[in-house]
Order: C-alpha cells, then sequence, then structure tokens
C-alpha cells in the first residue's frame, strides 16, 4: 500500500477557527459516550473518515487502549447495521455551535504517532485553535478534573467553570497523544477528565452517570445548550 | 515526524562535543548529564520528538500535558569549548527507533562540528564492591590509551544496550571518536521490576567523566540531588510501571470466525 494511513473526505466545511472534541474508546468508554452524544444532538455531519493499516479490527490487549508492542492486534473489517467497513476513526463538523467532533480509535503501538499525527494535521488544516479532549480518570471520586497545554487555560477553567487539576500521570491511547501533539502543533488545547471507578475486569465498560457529568461540563466549556446524554449503544472496542 | 528535532534556540560552535545520558539501568547515564546540565546551567536549545518513543504522554503535576521527547542543551566553558548534554525522558522503544533517533541526533551534531561523543551507561555486577568502578570502551586504539590515563579500566567484552549504546555504534560508522563510560551497579529492581535508580554509581560516572572533559563541577550537592532525582525518577518509574500494567496480555482466545 501506498501509503499505512489515509484520510477519505467527503465535505469540504467552511468554519472559522472551530473547537474541536476528541474522544475515544478508554476507561469507562466515557470519551466514546460523550462524542456520540454530542454528534447526535449537533446533527453534525460526517466530513471525513480516517484509515490505517494500524487499526485493528480486533485487539489483543485489555484495555484497547494499552498497546503493546508485541501485540499488534487482529486486522479485519467491523460489520455495523448490516454492511461491513475497516476500522477508521471518524471526524465530523458542526456550524452551530462551531464544532469539528473527533471520534477516536486506537491504533496499535507501532501505528499511534501515525495516526495521531494525521488527525492533528487535518485539525490545522481546518484551522482548529483549541481542542477539549474527553476522557475518565480512575477515581472514587465522582467529580471532574482537566489538564491543559497551558496555564492561562487552566486558569480559565478554574475561573469560569471551578475545575481544577487533578490527574497526574501517564495518558495512553488515541486521545493523549492528539492531546500532546496539538500542542506540539500550536493548537492550545484542555482535557476535562471525569472520575470513574474502574472496573478491573473490564475498563471499558461504560460508565454512563460519568459521561453525563462530562458532557454537561462540555456543554458549559463549549458554551452551548446541548440536550442531555442520549442512550447510546455499548460499542465498545472488541478485545480478545 | 519519524523523528522531529525541534531547536528552541541557535548557536554556531567550531567544534562539538556531545554527552548522552538517555534513562536506561539504574538511570546512570540521565542522573549524570541531567546533573551537569544543572550545575552548569546548560541552556535548553533543542526538544527531540519521536514516533518511535511509547505512545502516551504525561500528565505533570502542574497540570500540563507533555509528549515524551530527548532535550539538547548547550553550555559553553570559559575556554570556548561547546558541549551538549543529550537526556530526557524516554528512550525510542524499539531497535529501529533507537538506531532513527540516535542517526538524527549524531546528523544534527555532525553539522554543528561534531568532533567527539561520550555517552555514560551500566555496568551491572554481581562483584560485591564498596565504590563502584567505572569502566570504559571506545571507537578506536588510540582513543582507548588516551581513557586509560585517567584511571579507568577498558571493558574486555559486554553489551551495551539501548540509545546509549547505538550513539557509539553509529557515531564510529560516520568516523565519529566516541566515549562511553560503565559504572558498576547491582541493577537493583523494585518489586514491580523497575530499575532503581544508583545515585553512587553516577556520582563515579561523573567523576570520571568530568575528569577528562576537564569540567569543573561542584560535586557536593551530589547526594543532595541524588536524592531528588531518586524521586522524580521513583514517580517516572511508578509511571511506567502503571503503564506496563496495563499492557498485559489477556489470556483469552480469539472470538471472531474468518
Amino acid at each position: 500500500m501506498e501509503n499505512d494511513v489515509w484520510i477519505k473526505r467527503y465535505h469540504n466545511s467552511e468554519l472559522q477557527e472551530p473547537v474541536a472534541v476528541v474522544g475515544s474508546p478508554g476507561l469507562r468508554s466515557i470519551g466514546k459516550l460523550v462524542v456520540e452524544s454530542l454528534i447526535s444532538e449537533t446533527k453534525a455531519e460526517l466530513i471525513a473518515e480516517l484509515y490505517s493499516t494500524h487499526l485493528p479490527s480486533i485487539y489483543e490487549t485489555q484495555p484497547s487502549y494499552a498497546a503493546h508492542p508485541a501485540l499488534p492486534g487482529f486486522g479485519g473489517v467491523i460489520v455495523e447495521s448490516g454492511s461491513l467497513d475497516l476500522p477508521k476513526v471518524q471526524i465530523y463538523a458542526c456550524n452551530s455551535p462551531q464544532l469539528i467532533i473527533v471520534k477516536g480509535y486506537h491504533a496499535n503501538f507501532s501505528g499511534q504517532y501515525s495516526v495521531a499525527q494525521k488527525v492533528v494535521a487535518f485539525l490545522k488544516e481546518k484551522k482548529v485553535k483549541r481542542t477539549v479532549v474527553i476522557a475518565g480518570y480512575g477515581t472514587k471520586d465522582k467529580k471532574n478534573c482537566c489538564a491543559a497545554t497551558n496555564q492561562e487555560i487552566l486558569q480559565e477553567m478554574k475561573q469560569k467553570f471551578n475545575i481544577d487539576i487533578g490527574y497526574r500521570g501517564p495518558f495512553m491511547g488515541f486521545s493523549g497523544l492528539i492531546f500532546g501533539l496539538a500542542k506540539a502543533s500550536g493548537i492550545e488545547g484542555v482535557c476535562l477528565f471525569s472520575g470513574t471507578e474502574p472496573k478491573e475486569d473490564d475498563l471499558e465498560f461504560p460508565d454512563k452517570e460519568s459521561s453525563q457529568r462530562a458532557l454537561e461540563q462540555l456543554r458549559q466549556i463549549l458554551g452551548s445548550s446541548l440536550r442531555g446524554l442520549e442512550e447510546t449503544k455499548n460499542g465498545r472496542a472488541n478485545t480478545v | 515526524m519519524d523523528v522531529e528535532i525541534k531547536i528552541i534556540k541557535k548557536f554556531t560552535p567550531s567544534q562539538l562535543t556531545l554527552v548522552c545520558g538517555l534513562p536506561g539501568m539504574a538511570y546512570i547515564g540521565k542522573l549524570s548529564v541531567d546533573y551537569l546540565v544543572q550545575q552548569l546551567k546548560a541552556e535548553l536549545v533543542g526538544e527531540i520528538y519521536s514516533k518511535y518513543f511509547p505512545p502516551y504522554v504525561i500528565i505533570k503535576e502542574d497540570g500540563i500535558v507533555e509528549l515524551l521527547r530527548n532535550e539538547l542543551h548547550h553550555y559553553r566553558d570559559e575556554t570556548g569549548r561547546d558541549f551538549v548534554f543529550l537526556s530526557g525522558n524516554s528512550q525510542a522503544f524499539s531497535p529501529e527507533g533507537q538506531y532513527e533517533v540516535a542517526d538524527k541526533i549524531l546528523d544534527w551534531a555532525i553539522e554543528k562540528g561534531l568532533t567527539r561523543v561520550y555517552s555514560v551507561a551500566a555496568l551491572v555486577t554481581d562483584r560485591p564492591f564498596e565504590t563502584p568502578s567505572v569502566h570504559f570502551t571506545a571507537t578506536s586504539a588510540v582513543l582507548i590509551e588516551e581513557i586509560k590515563k585517567h584511571g579507568v579500566q577498558q571493558l574486555d567484552h559486554g553489551i551495551i544496550g539501548g540509545e546509549n549504546g547505538i550513539i557509539m555504534g553509529l557515531a564510529k560508522k560516520k568516523d565519529i571518536e566516541g566515549v562511553c563510560l560503565m559504572a558498576e551497579t547491582h541493577g537493583y529492581q523494585a518489586p514491580t521490576g523497575e530499575y532503581v535508580i544508583d545515585p553512587k554509581a553516577a556520582k563515579a560516572a561523573l567523576t570520571v567523566l568530568t575528569s577528562i572533559l576537564n569540567l569543573k563541577v561542584n560535586m557536593e550537592p551530589m547526594e543532595k540531588q541524588a536524592i531528588q532525582m531518586d524521586e522524580a525518577i521513583a514517580k517516572m518509574s511508578e509511571i511506567e510501571r502503571r503503564v506496563r500494567q496495563e499492557m498485559v496480555q489477556s489470556g483469552k482466545k480469539p472470538s471472531y470466525v474468518t
């Protein structure tokens, strides 16, 4: 194949410095649940899909985001609603509010940087100035905290929305690298971490309560008036 | 971006010495080079990012996100000699990545007038000792004789794993002189399997390195510095432990049909 990562474009949306919201399957599926809900509520339009030879259809690691160099996963297609497609990252756009919404998918160990770099390059092309990443962090506290690309944003989060920093440590998988690489590309960003209690036997088991809390906070951050979290499918990543 | 060197500040040396201490066994190289950077107040001139670093980011204590990276710090002494210190919070993960990163750094340094490379690594031994001794290897017989004058013992045989070793091999391939210093360590491992830092070994390596480089460095704060580094690296080790813990392979069989 000519390229190991490629983007299929559907619509050329003309947005003015949109905010990008990024979520992916991860701890208690919070990022994924929130972006799926946001896509549904804003009726955002699918503008592009990213494919890669590094996206497994079935992961050998559990959870899916804990990539391992010796466990690349299994290639294949995913069948949904009777039709099939390769695993993919989906990118949506919305005019009001002006958003780019990225529904992520974890690449295997060797491809995580390549996939994230391609997504960040796409966001740059779309003139995104700020990313809001949604993820979960393991705690018994039912609260949100944040991290950011600079101190000014942390102060903004505290002053406007009363969100403190809290989580410290590694941030693995698709959304973590988007956050870090976006910073390296000059796109400022904040990550909203929603506290959730890990289920040791199934770390990606959906936590709708924590997802709802993250969505409500996201509403404030985006300054929009979105409806509540809709029932979403239990669409976790396939693992073996 | 396979490997990107982001230049923070430009500088123009006539000749350059590169000193490498990336995190490895017992963190001896990293401890040594980070200490020199701090003591000499070397200036950050470049950051190295690569897709070959482990695929995660760090949320720091202050809530700011950071990619894993290597750093280049520049120091010019009072006689006008230029040094660049290479350290960082990660090494490339795979051999292919270690070659790519080391190659890119050497090419950058050669453009700057690189004449010699030093690296600091660990020599794991079960030999009982009070004070760790320092061994070395070099890229040429002439250089070996030169370094022997500093009272260090030539390594007869062994392997220098990781980027601190590969950068020596690639330097030799590019006809650049190279010396690798290896301080003895028992390579203690925490119950988690992580190597515990060895400040005594780093101090031994630094004593030799500063003698060879004729650098005046205050060694008194080393013990205190080592303790602070110990805490910082312990946190890093904890992060790595948590990452690895989540990388445990599932024992389940594939549940799909082909």
